[in-house]
């Protein structure tokens, strides 16, 4: 039997056993502060199984300060428009009480060295996160051996701040302040407890002596490292809980910034290729013809290449042009699904398969049978979503060159390790003789963690013996990727003679990561059962911002609802009473009743609805005004409340949330894609629509700093709550509950 | 013991990402046409001596500029412009399953040489609040070669 309470979690305070400090001087001078993990501390009983090799250089490097008193933060996240670069040299440069216009973002290279350690770990196992001390060496070996074999130098799950900002940025830029401190008193003869720190400047008042950081950078070097810095306590930040300007923004406003699809090492002159992949998954090329493409104007190579086929041209454009008027057939697909409809059969057959107690059991607590069994009121639902694809705004992009054994990439990647081990396989190029070049990415939202376009890209150039640039149509994008996959999820409620939630029973066949996102447990519902049954998934599985939240924060919140207006009650007033054992959640779903004025007299056709998911660490509560006079859903007004914990950047937190809500609510509105004969229907944005922004409502996001606990994400966790409110207000307004997304088809 | 039920799944994930390799893949066809930087061997330009022009294979080909959007095979998809297979002598907005919009579905033309002539020279200045918000047609001959193009898909059907 699982247990459903939420995990204990201890305050920040466990952060300092993580760390292994070392130091050196850069080529030239200047300091570089390493913090990574001991190599050969003892780790358990599972190490033999995932070890990677003996005495392997563990070293990450985080933080150079230039003889011009310049601190470059090295960053290893991407940057894919979520602020992370920024945000993470922020905090080192707190720690460091550096002169916030002296400090420059580097994007570290692609090296097993820049593995996020405690990404991996989050993703793997997250209540090891604050764990105690004594068994720190231990987890933290084992990730570090995890992350090296699975190439976790990777960006997602909304834990850039929460991870690597938390537990090395932020030790990193202390350790490097105090070896500062430590030469300065050691040069000047004064007690290292005298010095002070800032703006890059150390300052010994009594002897009236300052100096800049470059002065003693190669000397701090040789100072002792101490294992465990004192981190600064909220009182003491001058740059963390501001909104600190983003770095990166300029170059993004005056266009200089460099996305992936830009390209251009100097010295390389290539070829462009475009590429078309088989429609229905698991299926390859049977025959190509390529007559009508061969005399088309700049080509230069047409290629069969099994499983895509690529046409190489002086320009993309011929390349596409010519591309299209390849005729390919392809073999048959040994799939039975074809059509959406066969889809969500095969979901519901394996549902009724599993029965009322079969399936797999993901968690529960008390005795659901029972409960439902005496339940004087019983309801039931079934809800249902469709595939839905990322549609970033970057086209899908590689630029490769293979040449003399070795091979160059420059791509927008969220896994750029796991780039080079993908490459590693297809090209038998050794991975030292791989470099992964990745500049920023123009969006992705899971779409760009998996490497096949730049194995497509580097094979091409392998085979062609040309430095190749490829770029995806946004047809090839919308119909030959993967995706969020489509899902039904059934819901039987036990309601007591109060109207109380006392058993629930839910049951889908979907269940990804994060592995508690199907289970309610914020609510306080004494009989609780999760179950999944197995059904085949015909598109392939990608995670798609917020992930299994995104589908569950709708089922979840939906049902709940529900029960609410089965029960008579106020839906918030309902939510509060079930949240009596979670006063975090109580504290942020009260406040988006007081900012939205809940309960007030609204115009006819008005309503408002309610919904609350905790996702990645911070809790989310939305309301949501709608407007049905006109028969179509009009969206009026957002209202968020979210507590992180703490709040690194408001600024950045916020528009994140906000950038969540209009993803959230562009699936809920408009996200659907349709299977016919075993592909995908939709195939640019004309028939995959984003929200635009005259249909978009005002927002307005709260922030709750309810202070020591792990801090929360931001990039994934305004999303989830946005389709449940917006469907729970259109009951409010109709009586009419949609338990099937998307919303607009309903109104068309 | 929820722990480490969830931990061994969360290994197991992992591990797996870090596997699949496989031998290089072969090519199945490579058709070279030429090396990048050799001379393109151009098609001459059709010129008036060269005797009549076939209008329709001229505008076929200028048709590659709208196919970014368009295609105009019979019983060709929709991609994000709509199919044009024997739009000439339809009336505008009214092909089936493309999303047009609402100012094309309502502005009652019919497509003939004189509305299509007009149209491809400025979509927008013809019908405003059209979503071809791009793909004018400047080169006068071309266009009048382009509507030949499509005229002829529109013959016998």
């Amino acid at each position: 039997m699982n247990d459903l309470t939420p995990q204990k979690k201890s305050g920040l305070s466990k952060w300092s056993r993580r760390g292994f400090i070392g130091a050196g001087v850069l080529a030239g001078g200047g300091l570089l502060i390493g913090i990574g993990v001991r190599s050969g501390n003892p780790i358990g009983a599972l190490a033999p199984k995932v070890a990677a090799g003996e005495g392997e250089q563990l070293v990450n490097s985080w933080v150079k300060i230039g003889l011009d008193n310049v601190v470059t933060a090295i960053v290893p996240h991407c940057e894919m428009g979520q602020g992370a670069h920024s945000v993470l040299a922020q905090m080192l440069a707190d720690e460091l009480d550096a002169d916030w216009s002296q400090v420059r973002v580097q994007q570290a290279p692609t090296d097993g060295s820049y593995i996020v350690t405690d990404t991996a770990r989050q993703f793997v196992a997250p209540f090891t996160m604050n764990a105690a001390d004594w068994l720190e060496p231990t987890w933290d070996g084992l990730f570090t051996q995890i992350g090296r074999l699975a190439d976790a130098m990777l960006t997602g799950g909304s834990s850039s701040i929460r991870t690597t900002g938390q537990y090395q940025m932020r030790v990193a830029g202390a350790a490097a302040r105090q070896m500062l401190v430590g030469a300065a008193a050691e040069e000047w003869g004064v007690p290292a407890s005298e010095i002070e720190t800032r703006d890059s400047t150390l300052i010994h008042t009594a002897s009236g002596k300052s100096a800049p950081y470059a002065e003693f950078a190669t000397a701090a070097a040789e100072q002792p490292m101490d294992q465990t810095p004192t981190l600064k306590t909220p009182d003491q930040y001058k740059l963390i809980g501001k909104s600190k300007a983003r770095t990166d923004i300029p170059s993004k406003v005056n266009g200089t910034a460099k996305f992936g699809i830009d390209a251009a090492p100097e010295g390389v002159d290539f070829s462009y290729a475009a590429t078309l992949r088989p429609p229905v998954p698991g299926t390859s090329v049977a025959s190509m013809d390529a007559s009508k493409a061969k005399d088309m104007g700049g080509v230069l190579q047409i290629l069969n290449m099994g499983d895509f086929v690529a046409v190489v041209a002086d320009s993309y454009w011929q390349a596409q042009q010519a591309l299209n008027r390849v005729d390919v057939t392809w073999t048959e697909a040994e799939s039975p699904i074809k059509t959406s409809e066969d889809q969500f059969a095969a979901y519901a057959r394996a549902m009724d398969e599993a029965g009322a107690d079969g399936g797999d059991e993901a968690a529960a607590k008390g005795d659901f049978a029972g409960a439902f069994e005496s339940a004087p009121t019983k309801i039931e639902a079934e809800y249902k979503v469709p595939y839905l694809a990322h549609a970033p705004m970057e086209p899908i992009n590689c630029t490769a060159m293979v040449k003399d054994g070795k091979c160059d990439v420059w791509t927008s990647t969220q896994v750029p390790l796991r780039v080079r081990t993908e490459l590693n396989a297809a090209l038998g190029i050794d991975k030292d003789a791989i470099t992964v070049h990745h500049p920023y990415l123009g969006g992705s939202f899971g779409r760009r963690l998996e490497g096949l376009y730049t194995v497509m890209t580097a094979r091409i150039a392998q085979a062609t013996g040309y430095p190749i640039k490829s770029i995806w149509s946004r047809e090839e994008d919308t119909q030959k990727a993967l995706y969020r996959p489509a899902e039904i999820s059934r819901f039987q409620g036990g309601l007591d003679d109060d109207g109380a939630l006392v058993a629930y029973d839910n049951i889908f066949t979907q269940r990804n990561d994060p592995a508690e996102a199907s289970v309610p447990g914020i609510y306080s519902i004494p009989n609780t059962r999760v179950r999944t049954a197995d059904a085949p998934l015909h598109l392939p599985f990608a995670a798609w911002r917020s992930v299994d939240h995104s589908q569950h924060g709708f089922f979840i919140e939906s049902f709940i609802d529900e029960a609410a207006h089965t029960a008579g009650a106020d839906p918030y007033e309902y939510r509060l009473a079930m949240l009596k054992d979670a006063p975090r959640q109580t504290a942020v779903l009260k406040k988006v009743a007081e900012i939205s004025n809940w309960g007030a007299e609204l115009p006819e056709g008005t309503a408002k609805g309610i919904a609350i998911v905790e996702s990645f660490g911070s809790i989310v509560a939305q309301v949501i005004e709608v407007d049905m006079s006109s028969g179509k859903p009009k969206m009026k007004n957002v209202w968020a409340v979210c507590d992180a914990g703490y709040v690194v950047n408001p600024d950045g937190f916020k528009n994140q949330i906000e950038g969540g809500i209009v993803f959230g609510l562009t699936a809920a509105m408009y996200g659907e894609l349709d299977l016919v004969d075993g592909g995908v229907k939709q195939s640019n944005f004309h028939d995959y629509k984003m929200l635009r922004m005259d249909e978009t409502p005002n927002i307005m996001v709260e922030i709750i700093n309810s202070g020591d606990v792990p801090i929360g994400g931001a990039g994934e966790p305004g999303l989830p709550p946005a389709a449940p409110a917006l469907t729970n207000a259109i009951f409010a307004a109709t009586g009419e509950r949609l338990r099937e997304l998307p919303i607009a088809k309903k109104f068309a | 013991m929820r722990n480490n039920a969830f931990l061994a799944v969360g290994l197991l994930t992992l591990a797996l990402a870090a596997c699949g390799s496989s031998e290089p893949a072969p090519v199945v066809e490579q058709i070279v046409i030429r090396e990048p930087g050799d001379p393109v061997a151009t098609p001459e330009a059709p010129t008036e001596e060269a005797g009549e022009i076939d209008k329709v294979a001229f505008g076929e080909e200028a048709f590659a500029q709208c196919s970014g959007c368009h295609n105009a095979d019979a019983g060709g998809p929709h991609q994000a412009g709509p199919n044009l297979h024997g739009v000439f002598g339809q009336q505008a907005g009214s092909k089936e399953g493309y999303p047009y919009s609402d100012a094309l579905a309502s502005s009652e033309i019919t497509w003939d040489y004189a509305s299509l002539d007009r149209f491809l020279s400025n979509p927008a200045g013809y019908v405003e609040g059209t979503s071809m918000v791009a793909g004018a047609v400047r080169d006068g001959e071309e266009r009048a070669a382009i509507v030949a193009y499509l005229a002829s898909t529109s013959e016998g059907s």
